[in-house]
């Protein structure tokens, strides 16, 4: 507990130094993380072409580190979802959402694949939200 | 001074009798042409190239006489205090020993090249020759024609780039300077200065064989006092052997220097001497990129946020986009918020929130925007021996360029610190956010990026070139993903346009940022984020010093008679088509931790 008090501490005084730094005031700022990380559209195909499928969906600003990442697990059977793609996005401070997007590239054609999706922060930091089993068909 | 004074005007004398009479091409010590190297097909050298070069060169001797003018002009400082400083004008001094370096031809083999040669005022200190822009993409160095990989990035706001380190409470790199971050500041405490320290030794570029060369052509150098003055009298005290003009005359890289970094034969004394002139040549450019005469901030966007100019509805309308729809400032970061208390167009004063008043338009990080590969650029060529027995790139087209992940791997350059190697596969393919000020900079008898009726100057965009115009790098951003094809450049599908209505593939799938890539913008509202980003070119608050000193001819084209006459097809009428590409070569691929997913 001391540990963890003197981690946020530390946090806090670097945090600090930071933002009256003027040379790197405007290196990407950590951003309050939020409470509970929603799905609010989506997730839905934005994209499937031979050769690159794209998932799209948005949350509220799940905030913390500045570059996120939308991860997809997915497979061809639905209880088995052993594939992992995940793309980096940045978030926007000042905006109340955010959208990830996620590329899959050279995926099998002619074949159903099942998915779900979440996010997860730089340093690791898991967002906590997870879709329902969602499905797509490669075309060609 | 009578004695300094004399000698410069003997210089700035030499300098201009040996400005009218320059070679097109470099010439060895003893007089001799250098045979050029040109391994390149029909078409990819621009057919002005020589004449092009020599007109930067004048341009790069015409402004190093004006800075040893403003030498001479200036009144010296007196070293005082403690610890001892130049007091009065000892930073301006500093400045001007940067310009003098910047734009001094002699810290090269062939005493053809300096630093302003690929970095000119007039293109906010980028790539001066609009031909190179538009086709090899990277410039001539003092070995014609061996040539880089990458654009020249710009000056403008790099000595504000932190030092590269690795935030593990963000889990991200920050700063460093080159598209690839590796110069790292880890050792002079400045990436920018370390940045400076090279292109006088990359074989490719200025291609000094030893770093003890800087220091030995320093030492005769018409601004040596200044030095001595800025540094310390006595910095050149180095016994150097008699052999260092033939090895300072020999390009780097070259069999018969057998491929030692340091062919200069100095006592350790002597080696750390100059090794602090390596140094203080980093520290002082350093100081002038900093200075108002590159870094000016002097935009028509610094005179918005002091409410003494006031956007226009589209340059505004531009702004609201860069904050909003089209999300550019999550990594072009403008120090301003989004949330506009003021809603009705053309705002001003600009009342959100307000968290630099000198934004400078980047996040210091890195990102993979997915670039296709640009068949043009000049490296995929230079896989044969010179005259010298130097090939630049044994790979030809089996090179791909990883940016920062092979950095950290210690392939493009040596990585100082190990524990940043195991992050190379989650940085594979990313290139720094250059700061977004000075893009749209032109010289100004040819005030826009922009082809069409109006005089253009020719740039080149992103660390390929890939991109031409202002109006393509948006609609990049914004359609990237709305027509992604799986073809390489020069192949896209009968009824697609390239760069309009067809992307070719990544050049690397790795990392790819998400962020854009369908923004759905639409044109107008690309345009009015063109707009938006002319308003960060500095010279509007006061004239940015140097920008008129552009010799050459503007572009211009007609719309009506030319199909690429378009700031969305510029640069068309030079795509080639990709060869067939040979697999990753191994030598950057198959160096671990190797890329993950394999890069093909």
């Amino acid at each position: 507990m001391n540990k963890l008090l003197l981690k946020l501490a530390i946090t806090a005084v670097a945090g600090s130094l930071l933002s009256s730094n003027p040379m790197i005031g405007q290196v990407s700022p950590t951003t309050p993380k939020t409470a509970r990380v929603r799905i609010i559209q989506g997730p839905e195909l934005e994209l499937a072409k031979e050769h690159l499928t794209i998932i799209r969906w948005t949350t509220n600003n799940p905030g913390g580190s500045p570059v996120h990442y939308g991860i997809v697990r997915y497979g061809t059977d639905p209880k088995n979802l052993s594939q992992t793609a995940k793309s980096p996005i940045r978030l926007n401070p000042d905006h109340s959402s955010t959208i990830f997007r996620v590329r899959m590239d050279d995926l099998k054609p002619q074949t159903t694949y099942y998915y779900t999706v979440g996010s997860m922060g730089a340093d690791g930091t898991d967002d906590g939200t997870k879709s329902t089993v969602k499905q797509f068909r490669c075309t060609r | 001074m009578k004695r300094t004074t004399l000698l410069g005007t003997l210089v700035i004398f030499a300098a201009v009798v040996g400005a009218l009479f320059l070679p097109y091409g470099p010439v060895s010590a003893l007089g001799t042409p250098v045979p050029p190297y040109n391994p390149y097909p029909t078409g990819i050298l621009p057919p002005d190239l020589g004449s092009e070069i020599a007109r930067v060169r004048r341009e790069v001797v015409s402004i190093e006489n004006e800075a040893l003018t403003q030498w001479q002009a200036l009144t010296p400082p007196t070293l005082t205090g403690q610890p001892p400083t130049l007091q009065g004008t000892g930073q301006r001094a500093n400045q001007l020993l940067g310009k003098l370096m910047n734009f001094d031809e002699n810290i090269s083999p062939f005493k053809n090249r300096a630093c302003g040669f690929c970095h000119m005022p007039y293109a906010g200190f980028s790539g001066p020759i609009p031909s190179v822009n538009l086709t090899m993409i990277a410039y001539p160095g003092s070995v014609e024609f061996r040539a880089g990989k990458r654009t020249p990035q710009r000056y403008t706001y790099s000595p504000f780039f932190p030092i590269l380190n690795y935030n593990e409470t963000q889990g991200l790199f920050f700063g460093g300077n080159f598209w690839d971050s590796r110069a790292t500041g880890y050792l002079l405490g400045s990436p920018d200065a370390e940045q400076a320290q090279h292109p006088p030794v990359d074989t490719q570029e200025h291609a000094l064989p030893d770093t003890a060369c800087i220091a030995f052509r320093l030492s005769t150098a018409a601004y040596k006092p200044l030095f001595e003055t800025v540094w310390g009298a006595g910095s050149f005290n180095i016994s150097f052997p008699a052999d260092t003009e033939q090895i300072c005359d020999t390009p780097g890289g070259a069999s018969m220097l057998g491929g030692s970094a340091t062919p200069i034969a100095l006592t350790p004394e002597d080696r750390t001497k100059a090794n602090n002139v390596f140094d203080h040549w980093g520290n002082s450019l350093d100081q002038y990129e900093a200075s108002p005469d590159v870094s000016a901030f002097s935009s028509k966007f610094d005179a918005f946020t002091k409410g003494t100019y006031t956007l226009t509805k589209d340059e505004a309308a531009g702004f609201q986009l860069f904050n909003g729809k089209g999300n550019c400032n999550s990594c072009h970061v403008d120090g301003r918020g989004t949330t506009s208390t003021v809603l009705n167009p053309g705002f001003n004063p600009d009342h959100s929130k307000t968290a630099s008043t000198t934004p400078k338009f980047t996040c210091f990080g890195s990102a993979n925007e997915g670039l296709p590969l640009n068949p043009r650029d000049a490296i995929y060529y230079q896989n044969t021996p010179d005259s010298f027995g130097f090939t630049a790139n044994p790979d030809g087209f089996a090179f791909r360029d990883l940016g920062m992940g092979s950095f950290l791997r210690g392939v493009a350059a040596p990585n100082p610190n190990s524990n940043w190697t195991p992050f190379a596969p989650t940085v594979d393919g990313q290139m720094q956010v250059s700061s977004a000020r000075n893009v749209a900079m032109t010289p100004p008898q040819c005030p826009t990026t922009e082809a069409g009726l109006t005089p253009y100057f020719q740039k080149e965009f992103f660390h390929n070139g890939y991109i031409k115009s202002l109006k393509q790098l948006v609609h990049f951003y914004n359609t990237r993903d709305l027509y992604p094809y799986n073809v390489t450049s020069g192949h896209c599908p009968t009824g697609t346009i390239e760069k309009v209505t067809c992307w070719p593939m990544p050049e690397v799938k790795n990392n790819i940022d998400m962020t854009t890539g369908k923004l759905g913008l639409t044109d107008r509202e690309e345009d009015q984020i063109v707009a938006f980003l002319e308003t960060l070119t500095d010279g509007f608050t006061r004239p940015y010093p140097d920008r008129d000193t552009f010799t050459g001819a503007c572009m211009t084209c007609n719309p009506a008679t030319d199909p690429n006459c378009s700031p969305a097809r510029q640069g068309n009428g030079s795509l080639i088509p990709t060869p067939p590409l040979p697999p990753c070569g191994s030598d950057i691929c198959g160096v671990p931790p190797v890329p993950s997913p394999p890069i093909p």
